[in-house]
């Protein structure tokens, strides 16, 4: 029914354009990167990606494994990643609550993976097939301990593409789980899939290293030398804390300096981590910030504004972990306002206000009944606040 | 109108590149639209979604700018199953549905139910055999016993959505004929392409004097 070959796709897409749903997207952006290894369990909505990596795993050489549920799921793709492969699941928030404890895990011993959340309504079951962001602090601060968290969040179907290459490379890169966080209508839609963009962020295999043995000489004091399972020497891994030996040490002082590099090692790069994208920068009096399904609401409302009058800008996160500090501050110390359309009770602009609150007034916008945010809604919220009222 | 508002980048034939097929003719009540929204709602199991992959497609071939977004209850048969087609010239932002130009409904709660998502200028087209009591609309309002058809042109009810296609892109020219040909023929299963083509057949050639009846 659909394009299950990625080779397929390829061909096709060399033509003209093609329809693709998200979540056939971020499978064919995962194997064109280089993931190999899938285990998951299935759950409305992330199932077709599952369904389409097992599908063409088998094709590439690579391996797909349905496991019993999401635990497991996880600790396979932990595993593969140890051993060399590089490996990849995706699950929705109920799923994705129960990975965390392994996802902590997965930092601790540096094991390189991405783990795609499709956002559902929540909490527990909650509705499957509507869209939801309520899952951002879960992607931040799911598993316990201080811990780094690359999170990426997609708005459209290229998106699912091209920030799945980029959860691959960060991953790889930075030797920690990436979450990818996608919602219902994200993943579930189709939409024209344009073939410059598969040339543009098409990688190639001198780009990037993908055998675990991958070690940027910069970042060798950041990032510790993989433990690879299976290779002549005989790494020892541990979700203990632990010493250059890989061996479990009860001293304060390397245990401090161990945690701090897990650390550091995400949040000193972010200017290579934090993808975003301004519209009309430096004319606007509000900002919207926004990421996900409201990122399109929140252009929609820009053009919107445009035909209006209103001075808007739009600051579209990509990266939604480490926080982009920068870019944010820069935006809050120029604007009156900072308005932020969310699927959820204000997760990421309790964030935002964090950074901003000196400078700027952050002004939320929030629903949670399952139905996206419009663009009206948002352009309403920002007349309101600049007083005028008439455009209502 | 929200979505394509203001003047982003067209999708020309330039960008489809040297090889890209001739811009393909459409006429019909909303072919002269270039923002078109279209809700097809129905019931679990009538292939609403599978519809609105093949518009979306068909849409795509015409070289336009497509988004399709599909909601639905967790039942595999029954409950309320819809899908959304935003066609557009230009970049689609904002994914869902504002105001319907045409509805195409194959069950009597969605005919009712999605009425008042349409536009006063838009089009109803519903399946009459099964919507028996079509909502008061004041566009124009189009009923045709699809389900009847698709049992007389291929024995099998399961064809009615594809013949619903037909027809839909006979009156309104939101696809163009070849591009919903050629949309039918990759989505539907292996083996069946013959049938549902001559289903899409019987459709496309849904004879005016039909249809126009209905209206005043």
């Amino acid at each position: 029914m659909e394009l299950w070959h990625s080779h397929l796709l390829r061909e096709k897409v060399d033509q003209s354009s093609l329809l693709v749903q998200g979540n056939r997207a971020c499978a064919l952006g995962a194997l064109d990167a280089g993931v190999r290894f899938f285990a998951g369990y299935p759950i409305t909505p992330s199932s077709e990606i599952m369904e389409a990596m097992a599908y063409e795993l088998p094709r590439v050489g690579g391996v797909f494994i349905q496991m019993e549920d999401e635990i497991a799921s996880i600790c396979a793709c932990i595993g593969a990643s140890m051993s060399g492969w590089l490996a990849m699941t995706a699950t929705s928030g109920p799923g994705f609550s129960l990975m965390q404890e392994a996802i902590g895990y997965a930092i601790m011993v540096e094991a390189p993976l991405v783990v795609v959340d499709v956002m559902r309504e929540g909490p527990s079951t909650g509705r499957v097939s509507v869209p939801s962001q309520g899952d951002v602090m879960q992607a931040r601060w799911g598993t316990h301990g201080d811990h780094p968290a690359i999170v990426l969040a997609a708005s459209n179907v290229a998106d699912m593409y091209r920030l799945t290459m980029a959860a691959v490379r960060f991953a790889q890169r930075f030797r920690t789980p990436v979450t990818l966080l996608s919602d219902e209508v994200v993943s579930h839609m189709r939409e024209s899939f344009s073939p410059e963009l598969v040339d543009r962020y098409r990688l190639t295999s001198g780009d990037f290293d993908f055998t675990p043995g991958y070690l940027n000489p910069e970042l060798a004091r950041e990032v510790h030398t993989p433990h690879v399972l299976g290779s002549e020497t005989h790494p020892h891994v541990t979700g203990c804390t632990h010493d250059e030996t890989g061996f479990p040490t009860s001293d304060a002082g390397k245990s401090e300096g161990f945690l701090r590099e897990l650390y550091d090692k995400v949040t000193n790069h972010r200017d290579e981590l934090c993808l975003y994208d301004m519209k009309n920068e430096g004319k606007g009096r509000v900002c919207i910030v926004a990421y996900g399904s409201c990122a399109r609401s929140a252009r929609a409302a820009w053009r919107l504004a445009e035909q209006e009058g209103l001075p808007v800008e739009v600051l579209h996160l990509y990266t939604l972990f480490p926080l982009p500090v920068e870019i944010i501050q820069q935006v809050a110390r120029r604007v009156e306002f900072m308005v932020i359309p969310e699927l959820n009770l204000g997760q990421y602009a309790r964030e935002v206000r964090k950074l901003a609150e000196n400078w700027t007034t952050v002004v939320g916008i929030n629903k949670i009944g399952g139905n996206l945010i419009t663009p009206r809604e948002i352009l309403d919220q920002v007349a309101r606040l600049i007083g005028k009222y008439e455009s209502v | 109108m929200t979505g394509t508002s203001g003047a982003p980048r067209k999708r020309t034939r330039s960008t489809l590149g040297p090889d890209a097929p001739p811009a393909r003719s459409r006429a019909g009540l909303l072919a002269d639209r270039d923002f078109v929204e279209v809700r097809l709602g129905g019931s679990g199991g009538q292939g609403v979604v599978l519809m609105g992959i093949i518009l979306a497609t068909a849409a795509n071939h015409d070289g336009r700018c497509v988004v399709q977004t599909e909601s639905y209850g967790p039942e595999a048969r029954g409950g309320y199953s819809r899908s959304d087609v935003i066609i557009a010239g230009a970049p689609i932002d904002y994914p869902k549905l504002d105001n319907a130009d045409l509805l195409v409904a194959l069950s009597q709660d969605s005919a009712q139910g999605y009425v008042k998502s349409l536009r006063r200028n838009g089009v109803l087209i519903y399946d009459s055999e099964i919507v028996k009591n079509p909502p008061a609309f004041a566009g124009t309002s189009i009923g045709l016993p699809f389900s009847l058809w698709a049992k007389e042109e291929t024995g099998r009810i399961q064809a009615t959505n594809v013949v619903a296609l037909g027809a839909v892109a006979r009156i309104t020219g939101v696809v163009s004929v070849q591009s919903i040909q050629e949309a039918v023929s990759e989505a539907v299963p292996a083996g069946t392409s013959e049938v549902n083509l001559k289903a899409l057949g019987r459709g496309l050639a849904v004879d005016p004097a039909e249809w126009q009846t209905d209206q005043d």
